[in-house]
């Protein structure tokens, strides 16, 4: 007696449960529960669909590659009975499960750690980009200039001037504002 | 509801008719067994069969259907279907074997990308050139015809 698994889902199919389809070429499509039958008449790829282990597989949801898969393996010629092989094979099994147990949950603790730390990120950047919803840009804005004012007394630029005779003078360099209208007026001096 | 309404009414025959197994078209799977060269080259040139549509010489491979001439299977390769069938063909497909790896028998193994093309463009091409060999013998005479009828 032998415990199947289902073509959709990947789930356990114990003896006296579930259906099973036999497509023309011989190929025997076993079924857990109508649910899955029905997503296979639907012709549903189990590597989309959200609840399937294929899906969990292929998306990185699960540990999927490790050693600890390897022991499981399909054994088709009998083997003779002795009762210490067999107590040996319980105690086995039950140690490689419990590794294959942890592997598992360590995978996926992993994975939602890194998962936190993106969240946390987000909300960082969150913060950074919205705090003007919290606190106006324009708050304490005028205390802000007030301090500006004092601490930025414009000092007038000086320039040292060097005579034909040699006497370095200090010149307060005037503030040229020019124009709009003379802009355009030196501009305009093109004769055609 | 009327008494005509009732007349006009079939039921849902026709769909269940579409789902019986005997409609089953191929599988995606079994698509891809008959892409390997041996199988493609013996789908692609069959013996004549007078119950398949076009006497089964105008097959296309990705989407197991036959077509009645080459004309109709040229455009079948321009239609939405068939490209998404390439697309659908792209991935390996999904197996028993599979599902079990999926289960926890053995490492589960990535499906692997590959490129699909049409037949006609590689395969086909084949059939095509001596196809296009018989028009072209054909042709001159067809193009000598009308000058014929001119002069």
């Amino acid at each position: 007696m032998r415990i199947e698994t289902c073509y959709f889902c990947s789930s356990r199919i114990y003896p006296g449960h579930g259906i099973q389809f036999v497509r023309n070429d011989c190929k025997i499509f076993r079924f857990c529960r109508s649910k899955c039958h029905a997503a296979f008449k639907k012709k549903k790829n189990p590597r989309k669909t959200k609840w399937t282990k294929a899906y969990r597989k292929t998306a990185g949801k699960e540990l999927a590659i490790d050693p600890s898969f390897e022991f499981e393996k399909r054994r088709h010629i009998p083997v003779k009975y002795s009762r210490e092989l067999w107590n040996k094979t319980i105690e086995a099994m039950k140690k490689v499960e419990e590794i294959r147990q942890r592997r598992s949950n360590n995978y996926i603790m992993q994975r939602l750690r890194k998962g936190r730390e993106v969240e946390w990120q987000r909300d960082v950047r969150e913060v950074q980009r919205d705090i003007s919803l919290i606190r106006s840009p324009a708050a304490g804005l005028k205390q802000r200039q007030a301090e500006e004012d004092n601490t930025m007394e414009v000092e007038p630029e000086t320039i040292e001037v060097v005579d034909s005779k040699g006497r370095k003078q200090i010149i307060e360099a005037p503030v040229m504002v020019p124009a709009v209208g003379e802009m355009i007026e030196d501009g305009g001096d093109v004769e055609l | 509801m009327t008494y005509k309404r009732k007349k006009y009414h079939h039921g849902d025959t026709h769909l269940k008719k579409r789902w019986r197994v005997r409609n089953r078209k191929k599988d995606l799977d079994q698509i891809d067994v008959d892409l390997k060269e041996e199988n493609a080259e013996k789908l692609l040139n069959q013996n004549v069969d007078l119950d398949l549509p076009g006497a089964a010489q105008h097959y296309c491979l990705h989407c197991a259907r036959y077509f009645i001439d080459e004309q109709a299977l040229n455009e079948h390769f321009k239609t939405k279907v068939h490209k998404r069938r390439l697309k659908a063909l792209e991935l390996e497909p999904y197996s028993i074997e599979e599902s079990e790896r999926a289960a926890g028998l053995g490492s589960f193994k990535l499906p692997t990308k590959r490129k699909i093309v049409s037949q006609n463009s590689n395969k086909s091409d084949i059939v095509d050139r001596d196809g296009d060999i018989v028009l072209e013998e054909e042709s001159p005479n067809k193009k000598k015809k009308p000058d014929e009828n001119a002069t």
